[in-house]
């Protein structure tokens, strides 16, 4: 049996809408968040979860790690089930939501991870030592004794993450963790994720909205919308479907160039730079670029596939989403 | 003038907005005035005052019954402070004290008769010695209506300068407990003034917290005779335009800081 | 042993954060002997010039008022992770930090805060305790001690209880705060006068629902020599369990209730 097994994922929240006018009661109106998931993870692996906003992905991490309860379906992590073993589930898994802190604000962190260390009944040595690793991997360093309120948002990210890894959990769910950081936080956050993956054997379960994230990090991804399960494979399978669109742009020498390019395809010229758009389907790459050369001095050319949150948009919409 | 009225008619919308938590408060506030009268009435059983029993159970409904009128703080105008953002209301063309004392009252007197009126038939209802008397006369009802009037602008010039003292510190949650508390003591919430013994009620009926909610409160069961009205309702007017005086002056000597600090 | 010790470690760190800001927290705490002071001087007041209520004379009175007032106040002191956080924690979600911990919730929740600037009102009433024994000439023996201590522990675990309601309606985001305000906050006023002051349905309320009477009056009373209902030595030392036991119910309420946590505010 795999590590993480998920087999038709029921859960409905009831929602009370605003009362309506002359009206006695709210009515209330049930939403299903999630209508028979079903997937399978192995130990080691690193997935991402991605969906647009209400799609179910956060209900499923907190189904995953014991916060909710589902409706219906089964569900075990290595061999137990999260909401009715709580406890022995949770000393397993670490989990960092995005929007929220599980360190204190006021302390220095140093201190947050003294209390969890007692939390998790983490032993002096292994503590020791796993806090030393962490802290090199992540460049605390420096942060040790600076209360969470003062660092930054990518320094707070780090810290979070030391915090949530401190246990050497085999699994760690992360919830949109690269939001609203930086460019340089972000390449180093996946690094670090990376090296945690490779190092550790730690099953990561990711949620993001920063496809770029999936792009450095996620061999296999998982698309959810209206709470059903819509794709589950590889990154290159899933966009192989939806890219269909080139861009070229060409920068001529020349001013007055001007390619001989097949009825229907829409052309923007910018002075000497021209754009063009085609389906790879339709016409070949190569064929394009050789009409291209024949009209003049190429000084510079690009072909760009689609931009991937596009494609991302164009799949959503695909989905009716 | 006109810009002041229409401060003042958003925020009694506002405060009509929330009618659905005014039940729970009406409930929670009925509860503590029904344990009070209990005690009053257990206390007099033993040994019977002066004052008549219906006298103060009338005594605590009022003092129920208007108590958002001394304790309703405006969150929304402290957030302001303390994030700073009423550097855009220093940019209006208007009397910043003026702007805030008009919301003040809204809130206040849309939040306390919203309670009063259910809480006061509430208390009417109920069996004699127990709930709340008709007025003694009808001349000391008229009087303590036009008190409660002074009283409402005397606890709005005072929370005027507690929101000073907001402005100054930023921060004034301390501060600010410490003189609610003042007051909930002082105006007779907690013990009726009445029951103060009497030496003291001659100096604490002078106190700016007692003309809130105990000058009305005398003239309405008729402790205090419609002869005497006038000189009470002089008391609250020095009260109300020496407190005013004093917020205005403060809160002059806060903007000129604030200013100067550049918002 | 263990969570005893997580707990010392957890209020430890709080008492460190709270006082990073000191004049906001001295001045609080200022407020709150103000507010104790306040309510004692009622009390103070009301015997001055009623002189004493049904049996209870003036030192009766101060006893019961330290006695609540005592209780009170220490549950909201050690406590305040439950009777100050556990709504809000329920409200926004942030109780999920702690449903993916290897510790109970409860035993989370008590960690979360403490209240220090409650020293001053747990001083009045143990003021009011002390002034209450000598005007009532207690003789204390070790069993009244005991009995005493029974008293203030079920009657925090009560409130603890009462304040965990709250918490519940939260769950299903029901708005109750001024209901559950007036058992809690309402019980305290109420019962720091003995429970023979009221007419029969707050006398009920008190001693059936919200058992303040069963924890804090009847102990209290044989502690003074003037025995309630006139129950017998051994109900005295039984009585109080109430707390523990209304406490039980609402704690197996509230684990009900968990099933339908929605984790809102993410």
């Amino acid at each position: 049996m795999s590590y993480i097994c998920v087999r038709d994922l029921e859960k409905r929240f009831v929602i009370r809408e605003k009362r309506k006018k002359g009206a006695l009661l709210r009515e209330k109106k049930t939403v299903r968040a999630l209508q028979e998931v079903s997937f399978d993870v192995d130990q080691g692996e690193l997935l991402g979860y991605i969906g647009p906003n209400g799609a179910g992905k956060s209900t499923t991490v907190k189904i995953l790690s014991g916060i909710l309860t589902p409706d219906g379906g089964e569900v075990t992590v290595g061999g137990r089930v999260p909401w009715q073993e709580r406890k022995e589930h949770v000393r397993q898994i670490g989990v960092v939501f995005g929007q929220r802190t599980q360190l204190w604000w006021d302390v220095p962190i140093r201190d947050s991870y003294d209390l969890l260390k007692d939390i998790y009944r983490i032993s002096p040595e292994d503590y020791r030592t796993r806090l030393a690793e962490l802290t090199e991997a992540l460049q605390l360093g420096d942060l040790m004794r600076t209360p969470l309120r003062q660092l930054s948002l990518g320094q707070r990210m780090r810290a979070e993450l030391c915090g949530s890894l401190l246990h050497r959990p085999e699994l760690l769910f992360l919830d949109e963790p690269t939001i609203g950081l930086d460019a340089v936080s972000k390449l180093g956050l996946r690094e670090f994720l990376q090296w945690e993956n490779k190092q550790q054997g730690t099953t990561i379960l990711l949620t993001t909205h920063d496809m770029e994230d999936i792009v450095a990090l996620c061999p296999r991804v998982m698309v959810l919308g209206h709470g059903q399960k819509l794709f589950d494979g590889s990154l290159a399978a899933l966009l192989g479907r939806y890219d269909t669109i080139r861009t070229v742009t060409v920068s001529y020498e020349e001013a007055e160039a001007a390619p001989e390019l097949p009825s229907g395809i829409p052309v923007s010229r910018e002075g000497k730079n021209l754009t063009i758009t085609y389906s790879p389907d339709e016409y070949a790459t190569a064929e394009m670029i050789a009409r291209l050369q024949a009209a003049g001095t190429v000084r510079e050319l690009t072909v760009q596939p689609q931009n991937i949150d596009r494609l991302v948009a164009a799949m959503y919409r695909e989905m009716d989403l | 003038m006109r810009a002041y009225l229409s401060a003042f008619r958003m925020r009694r919308k506002m405060e009509l907005q929330y009618r659905g938590a005014v039940l729970g408060g009406v409930i929670c506030q009925v509860f503590f005035g029904l344990i009070l009268v209990a005690i009053y009435r257990a206390m007099y059983t033993g040994k019977p005052q002066e004052i008549p029993l219906s006298h103060i159970t009338s005594y605590v409904w009022l003092q129920q019954a208007f108590f958002r009128m001394l304790l309703a703080s405006d969150p929304e105008l402290t957030d302001k402070i303390r994030t700073g953002s009423i550097a855009y209301d220093l940019c209006r063309p208007l009397d910043l004290y003026g702007f805030y004392y008009v919301r003040i009252m809204a809130q206040k007197m849309t939040g306390s008769l919203l309670r009063a009126v259910p809480m006061l038939v509430f208390a009417f209802l109920l069996p004699e010695g127990w709930g709340l008397m008709l007025p003694a006369s009808a001349a000391g009802f008229a009087w303590s209506v036009a008190g409660l009037f002074l009283g409402l602008l005397c606890v709005c010039a005072l929370e005027n300068i507690t929101m000073g003292f907001t402005m100054r510190t930023l921060d004034a949650r301390g501060m600010q407990a410490l003189l609610n508390l003042l007051m909930m003591i002082l105006a007779g919430n907690i013990l009726p003034l009445t029951l103060f013994p009497d030496s003291w009620q001659r100096v604490i009926t002078l106190l700016p917290y007692a003309q809130l909610l105990d000058a009305p409160i005398r003239l309405y069961t008729g402790d205090t005779p419609p002869s005497s009205a006038p000189g009470i309702l002089l008391i609250q007017g020095i009260w109300v335009l020496l407190l005013t005086g004093v917020g205005i002056l403060f809160w002059r000597a806060n903007q000129k800081r604030l200013e100067i600090q550049g918002g | 042993m263990d969570t005893i010790r997580l707990y010392l470690h957890s209020m430890r760190m709080l008492i460190r954060s709270q006082l990073q800001y000191p004049i906001s927290f001295f001045l609080q705490t200022l407020a709150q002997l103000v507010m104790e002071g306040g309510e004692m001087l009622a009390v103070i007041l009301l015997v001055d010039r009623f002189e004493h209520l049904n049996q209870w004379g003036a030192g009766d009175l101060y006893f019961f008022f330290g006695l609540m007032s005592v209780t009170f106040y220490l549950t909201e002191c050690f406590g305040r992770g439950i009777t100050g956080n556990f709504p809000y924690l329920v409200r926004t979600g942030q109780l999920d930090t702690f449903l993916v911990r290897p510790r109970g919730v409860l035993t989370q929740v008590m960690c979360s805060a403490v209240d220090p600037r409650r020293i001053t009102c747990i001083a009045v009433g143990g003021a009011a305790l002390i002034i209450g024994s000598g005007m009532a000439a207690i003789e204390w023996t070790a069993a009244k001690v005991l009995l005493m201590a029974e008293a203030i522990l079920c009657g925090s675990i009560l409130i603890l209880g009462l304040f965990m309601i709250e918490a519940i309606f939260c769950i299903y985001s029901v708005k109750s705060i001024e209901l559950v305000n007036a058992l809690t906050y309402g019980g305290r006023s109420a019962c720091e006068y003995p429970i023979d002051t009221y007419p029969r349905p707050l006398r009920v309320l008190f001693t059936v629902f919200a058992p303040f009477a069963l924890t804090l009056h009847v102990p209290g009373a044989w502690i003074l020599g003037k025995p309630l209902f006139g129950w017998p030595e051994w109900a005295v030392w039984v009585s109080p369990v109430s707390g523990i036991v209304f406490f039980w119910v609402i704690w197996g309420c509230f684990q009900k209730a968990m099933r339908h946590y929605r984790s809102t505010g993410s």
